[in-house]
């Protein structure tokens, strides 16, 4: 076993046991129990699933535009979903239900928490691993399963599955409704597998995080990415669980004819359907208890990496650490009791909505903390505008625009109008989506050179940042006009709806798909410069290129199998201790205690 | 096992330390959980039971989301017969409740480093376990006979559900008696063998509590 260095700037650590390294490449690089190497595989598991999401959502883009027009390749792959290449309505919907699932569970979920979290939770707290490494493994090998699930639905007899990410019965529940084999079976398998696989992970990061931190490192002295970690994780460990009960007793309706979700008197085509009294309705406070706190564990992470990049790159403290923990932990709580204001639509009592209306806006309070305390870390910073303060930037911007919308979509009485528009589909891309994803560009932009030694072409990282943060605006910003006239979602084509022909519906579409083609070409920038710098990259050794404090700038890059090679660094201070009057240089790492931070008569230097 | 690198007095700041929020507070010993790094048995119990009783959160909530469901389902429309449950359930439950009884036992035993007992009572516990199974069983044969199927009636569908999802997990308790079986049986491969037991027992104690929770939800909301 080789020797690890450990960086100078760890004034003092404790001895701890060294695991050996794997030998072989199976338990090396694929059945490894390396939170890294998991880390990985569930990155690049979210890059495919992003790909194969945005082609989808570019057949729906053209679909609407183009309804009528024969795609001779779709023709070829979809002999039933597109015939002679003319997409049917049928197929528009398979490929959104697809599109919505797969980025939601497949890409929002697993690449902030099981990718990120899962390479640096660990290291920045100081530990050699996970608290269970065997268990995640097993996580992200449920997961892979779970896709593979999902993605089998695109080749079974009837094609995808139509209901939508939410899955609402009684069309998912019952087999006539959509004519379909088994795709919404598989579908619903996929569901519980990855149900299953997160909620052992979330397990996993909540242990880890609670148990395995270095001494002197405090909880209020974590980074704020391992706070927003940890506070997802329990958000999953909680909403997971529910999403999974809810997909046995849709499984259930569908193949053992029980009746828990599909209404009794149900006539599908001119058939009775034999169930009874089953209530539609109980499916939406499963899905939606589990569904709203599903948004803030795509989020959550995503704000974690923004503070603690902007504080990086403005090298200043985070402003009001403290208040940021406390919005974390808000937001979580809260999460969990607005799952109403999906339903504002479904008959509830206006009692109840105004009860859910009112909580909902009480999420706009940790919000803005968050959001002020970012422009506060901001204010007289001496900001380096490197990618990933750029795209940390981004993230509030598209932060801010979309949680505005969620303002007007909280109360029930606009809400009946904008409900199932394009309203909501503008306001859900920008915060959940976009947002999301401008935090995951942060972080691999950020991280990169820790990851694999080498760094990212900046230039390209920054042409790529401009045409997507314009991109993205150009998108979804049309869309709360479309939403306003109102214009339905999951309308596969406007032909013959004359108040958006008039409205200018057709010419904002027209826009938008434009608008959608330049903004997904652009990811092949990122693609491009993604795989180019892994292998020949400018190589980037030294430990700590962008002069950040946190633990994992303290390991060689790429970090060694034990992260810190059998020595746990002993921590001193918090994390974003930029700019400290009087000391040495601009920023104190964690592990600096306070004489290698001031000198001082003992530091000898 | 401490090293140091810069001599071992930390002097207090001159100035402003830390972030805001720990103005005036000095470094600390023992501040972060792991005071004793090295993973020695006291510590991995620790962390083992701690990843159990998370388990347990996300399986409360499991049965949660089933118990609310069963609520609902059961004040929504006028289709809901109810029925008594078999008497088999309450052999059962007695055989689950010795079951915790014998995995004390075998903690005691692990205490007396008295290692063919821990194994003798882990093997009682497992079996007792298999027969709460099997009973679980003839309760669903018992069922069938009176004609109650799955999908005949609500009420029936969330018994067979509970049940089966409750010996599920069960079954999961076995299968981990099974391991910590192995675990003592070798113990030159496995060195660490008190934190899983540890662990294991306090989950079957959780299984015991989830099946009272759940024999009184099929007994008492008809």
């Amino acid at each position: 076993m080789t020797e690890v260095e450990l960086s100078p700037e760890v004034s003092e650590y404790t001895e701890v046991h060294r695991h050996p390294e794997p030998k072989s490449f199976l338990s090396k690089w694929i059945f490894s129990v390396d939170h890294k190497v998991i880390g990985i595989q569930y990155l690049l598991l979210a890059v495919v699933a992003a790909f194969v999401g945005m082609g989808l959502s570019l057949l729906v883009r053209l679909r609407l535009v183009w309804p009528d027009k024969p795609f001779a390749i779709l023709g070829d792959l979809f002999p039933v979903g597109a015939p002679d290449g003319v997409m049917t309505p049928e197929f528009y919907l398979a490929m959104l239900t697809m599109h919505g699932t797969i980025m939601v569970f497949m890409v929002l979920t697993t690449a902030p928490q099981g990718g990120f979290g899962n390479y640096f939770l660990p290291i920045q707290i100081g530990a050699a691993d996970m608290a269970f490494p065997r268990l995640n493994m097993l996580s992200f090998w449920t997961t892979f399963v779970s896709f593979c699930f999902l993605l089998a639905a695109f080749f079974v007899e009837g094609g995808a599955p139509m209901t939508g990410w939410t899955g609402y019965p009684p069309l998912s529940a019952v087999p006539e409704a959509t004519v379909q084999g088994i795709g919404q079976d598989l579908w619903i398998t996929s569901i519980a597998f990855f149900c299953i696989a997160s909620l052992l992970g979330a397990l996993n990061f909540i242990v880890t995080t609670l148990d395995l931190r270095a001494k002197g490192l405090t909880m209020m002295r974590l980074p704020l990415t391992v706070w927003t970690w940890f506070v997802t994780a329990i958000l999953g460990l909680l909403a997971f669980g529910v999403l999974l009960a809810a997909g046995v007793l849709l499984l259930m309706d569908r193949n053992l004819g029980t009746s828990f979700f599909v209404p009794g008197g149900l006539v599908v085509s001119d058939k009775a359907i034999d169930h009874s009294g089953g209530s539609p309705i109980l499916w939406q406070h499963l899905f939606w208890f589990f569904g709203h706190p599903e948004v803030y564990i795509a989020i959550l992470p995503g704000m974690g990496v923004t503070s603690h990049l902007l504080a990086t790159f403005a090298r200043k403290q985070v402003y009001g650490y403290k208040a940021m923990v406390y919005a974390v932990a808000a937001i979580g709580v809260l999460g969990f009791v607005v799952w109403g204001h999906h339903m504002f639509v479904s008959g509830m009592s206006p009692y109840s909505a105004f009860v859910f209306s009112v909580l909902t806006m009480c999420i706009g309070v940790p919000s803005a903390i968050k959001t002020f305390n970012w422009i506060g870390t901001l204010w007289g910073g001496r900001i380096r505008f490197a990618a990933p303060m750029l795209y940390s930037i981004g993230f509030v911007s598209l932060f801010v625009s979309g949680g505005l919308s969620g303002i007007f979509l909280g109360q029930p009485t606009i809400d009946l109008y904008f409900h199932d528009t394009y309203f909501v589909v503008a306001h859900f891309h920008l915060i959940m989506g976009v947002a999301a994803i401008f935090g995951m560009f942060a972080g691999v932009t950020f991280w990169f050179p820790k990851m694999f030694g080498r760094a990212m072409d900046e230039g390209l990282n920054k042409v790529h940042f401009w045409c997507t943060f314009l991109g993205v605006y150009a998108i979804f910003g049309p869309m709360h006009y479309l939403g306003m006239l109102p214009h339905p979602r999951r309308y596969a084509e406007i032909t013959g709806v004359d108040y958006l022909q008039t409205g200018g519906a057709e010419g904002l579409h027209y826009f938008i798909t434009i608008a959608a083609m330049f903004t997904i070409t652009a990811q092949f920038i990122f693609l491009f410069n993604f795989i180019k710098s892994i292998f020949a990259g400018k190589p980037c050794r030294e430990a700590n290129p962008w002069e950040a404090t946190t633990l994992e700038w303290t390991i060689p890059s790429p970090p060694p199998h034990d992260n810190f090679g059998g020595k746990v660094p002993h921590v001193y201070r918090g994390s974003y201790d930029f700019s400290l009057t009087g000391a040495k240089r601009d920023f104190a790492m964690q592990c600096n205690n306070d004489e290698s931070v001031y000198g001082g008569a003992a530091a000898g230097d | 096992m401490t090293t140091t690198l810069t001599p071992t007095e930390t002097q207090p700041a001159p100035t402003a330390n830390g972030n805001g929020s720990f103005i005036g507070r000095p470094p600390q010993d023992g501040g972060g959980r792991r005071r004793d790094p090295v993973p020695n048995p006291g510590a991995l119990i620790q962390r083992y039971k701690l990843g159990v009783w998370v388990g347990v959160g996300g399986i409360v909530m499991f049965f949660a989301a089933l118990t609310s469901a069963m609520v609902v389902r059961s004040g929504l429309s006028n289709d809901w017969q109810s029925f008594g449950v078999p008497r088999v359930l309450f052999l059962s439950t007695a055989v689950l409740l010795i079951s915790s009884f014998t995995l004390e036992s075998a903690r005691r035993r692990m205490a007396a480093a008295d290692w063919s007992g821990v194994r003798a009572w882990v093997n009682a516990t497992a079996a007792l376990g298999l027969v709460f199974l099997g009973c679980q069983l003839l309760g669903w044969r018992a069922l069938y006979d009176r004609g109650i199927f799955l999908a005949s009636n609500p009420a029936n569908s969330f018994y067979y559900l509970l049940t089966a999802g409750h010996g599920l997990h069960l079954l999961g308790g076995v299968l981990s008696l099974g391991y910590v079986w192995l675990r003592v049986r070798a113990p030159l491969r496995w060195p660490t063998r008190e934190p899983v037991i540890e662990a294991v027992a306090l989950y079957w104690h959780f299984m015991d509590v989830l099946w009272i929770y759940i024999l009184g939800l099929l007994v008492f909301w008809r």
